[in-house]
């Protein structure tokens, strides 16, 4: 990661609508992406992510603030940084009744070497196995995603900004992708990417920044967030939940948040799993379902008072 | 502004042509094979002699003895209905400019590419713009070369330049469809507006044209049907100042669809 910042984005803010219906979706942002580095922006749904991905794109027009990207405004040189950078839409929306092709020749001719970036276009939907001979209209979900991968990827962008990037692609595709943000890092190239789900990010991201209610709660290193990082954890039994076993739950150091609902038992976890199968080993585990926290947990651990109870 | 997007418009819209221009294009020869049968003709001007002057307006013709001629029947009746007709693609090409990508999400990804919004939409309405041309041009050819076919004794220049004459109008209604897209955002509602202004513009032309006094002139004068002077060539009395008027319009709409478009958020 160097130490140059691509994205720069000052005291940023969004709302829509006027008087009593203003919706305030952006609040101050304050945001530094450096240079070779894999941004994760993460957050709920409606958290504000999309809003800042099309302020930066030049899509909506900031209420306050301003953002720069490669140094440059994001208003008044749009198109010298649009030359640069690489999008795929949260809700990606192509041209029904043309191919795979065609889109991929006509975005090229627009970005001024569709030969050349053609060419890269060929590799990256060999790698995601992507059959651009087909009309938009009869890709799967999966299929139009990695359409829009190719051609925000094509041209071998500076700067990746990828809205949701890996929703509807299968695991294997799904690899293919973080290998591919994995060769970008190693080319010293950036990627800005909205997620909200935390494996993902986990999985390819050096720094996260968390978003909630339109406002950045907090940037940190991938690592931190990992280690607060608990699991849901369901043990259903096949006949009852053993005599004494929620209270013998209740006391370990590692477990909080013990439900007994039937034969099934439900709890909160950090760290290693075998002080939990040790306890459970009375009974006969019919079915053992580990959840990973949703964003909002994560977030509420690392942040409020759960955090020292968790760590 | 490097034409890229104009091409790519004509590549996947130029069957609108032949969709459009052949299907004027026959309405052309319909109106032409009429016009190869005198006593149709008169049957049509005896019906209107028995009915009010607004009528016969409304078929575009306000000279009875015109309506008569072979020229004047096949202009009258001709550029009258095709106006209607090439004022549904125009709300329709108005659309295609911006906002039915706007709708379909599809502007997210254009407007992430290294062009600017302006050029983007002069580029598209260029294209729609060449598109109308098309239309118009092959139906003209088509409706002459029935006079030709049929052997129909009326000057075909006249004919041609009559029918051309609906080009300008078809840019205007195009371009005020495009105003209103980027002007009320919402595509319902700009569809509904570009309706209301295609028939009340028709509407003031026929009342304008067929009452008397200012107001009357004054509807007439803010319908862009007005300045559609078919009989005009016929009777050699047609003002390029009225054509001029209408682009005069086409080019402060589309200033003003640039300024729109270029200042207001997107898929908002």
């Amino acid at each position: 990661m160097g130490t140059e910042s691509v994205i720069e984005i000052s005291g940023l803010s969004k709302s829509y609508g006027s008087g009593s219906k203003q919706t305030l979706a952006l609040n101050r942002l304050d945001l530094s992406v450096m240079r070779g580095e894999i941004f994760g922006y993460l957050g709920p749904n409606g958290a504000g992510k999309t809003t800042t991905i099309r302020l930066l794109l030049d899509l909506i027009r900031p209420s306050a603030g301003s953002a720069s990207i490669f140094g440059m405004d994001i208003r008044a040189d749009s198109v010298e940084i649009h030359r640069r950078i690489g999008f795929l839409p949260g809700e990606l929306s192509l041209w029904e009744g043309r191919t795979g092709d065609q889109i991929i020749h006509y975005v090229a001719s627009v970005r001024g070497d569709a030969r050349g970036i053609a060419k890269h276009a060929d590799e990256l939907a060999e790698r995601l196995d992507l059959d651009k001979t087909k009309r938009v209209r009869d890709l799967s979900s999966g299929n139009k995603r990695k359409l829009g991968l190719v051609v925000a990827m094509m041209h071998s962008p500076e700067l990746l900004i990828l809205d949701e990037p890996t929703g509807g692609l299968d695991p294997l595709v799904q690899q293919t992708f973080h290998d591919m943000m994995d060769e970008y890092r190693a080319k010293g190239k950036t990627v800005f990417l909205s997620s909200h789900v935390l494996s993902e990010v986990q999985a390819i991201c050096d720094r996260v920044g968390i978003l909630r209610d339109g406002e950045l709660k907090a940037v940190e290193s991938v690592e931190k967030i990992t280690n607060v990082e608990f699991h849901w954890v369901d043990v259903t039994f096949r006949d009852a939940v053993p005599a004494g076993l929620q209270g013998q739950l209740e006391n370990m150091a590692t477990i909080t948040d013990v439900s007994t609902n039937g034969t099934r038992i439900r709890m909160r976890m950090i760290g290693d799993f075998d002080p939990l199968l040790r306890a459970i080993s009375g009974g006969y585990v019919e079915m053992l379902h580990v959840e990973e926290p949703s964003l909002e947990e994560i977030f509420l651990a690392f942040y409020s008072g759960d955090k020292e109870k968790i760590q | 502004m490097s034409g890229i997007v104009i091409g790519n418009t004509l590549r996947t819209s130029w069957k609108q042509i032949l969709y459009w221009g052949l299907g004027l294009g026959v309405l052309g020869l319909y109106i032409d094979f009429i016009a190869m049968s005198p006593d149709i003709i008169s049957g049509y001007a005896d019906l209107f002699k028995a009915m009010p002057p607004a009528l016969l307006q409304a078929f575009g013709a306000s000279d009875l003895a015109l309506f008569t001629t072979s020229e004047g029947w096949i202009v009258s009746i001709f550029v009258s209905e095709a106006a209607i007709f090439l004022s549904i693609f125009a709300v329709m090409a108005g659309l295609n400019i911006t906002a039915n990508d706007e709708q379909s999400g599809v502007m997210d990804v254009i407007l992430s590419l290294p062009i600017s919004r302006s050029a983007y939409m002069l580029e598209r309405w260029i294209g729609y713009a060449l598109i109308g041309l098309g239309i118009v041009v092959l139906c003209a050819l088509i409706t002459v070369a029935g006079i030709i076919g049929m052997n129909i004794d009326a000057p075909q220049d006249v004919i041609f330049k009559s029918i051309m004459n609906l080009y300008p109008g078809t840019l205007l209604a195009m371009t005020v469809t495009c105003l209103l897209t980027t002007v009320l955002r919402r595509r319902a509602v700009a569809i509904g507006a570009s309706a209301a202004f295609v028939v009340v513009s028709y509407v003031f032309n026929v009342i304008g044209a067929s009452a008397g006094g200012a107001i009357a002139d004054l509807m007439e004068s803010l319908s862009y049907f007005s300045y559609i002077q078919g009989e005009a060539f016929v009777i050699g009395a047609y003002d390029p100042v009225d054509s001029v008027i209408v682009l005069i319009a086409v080019l402060v709409g589309f200033a003003l669809s640039l300024k729109m478009f270029v200042s207001r958020d997107i898929g908002v």
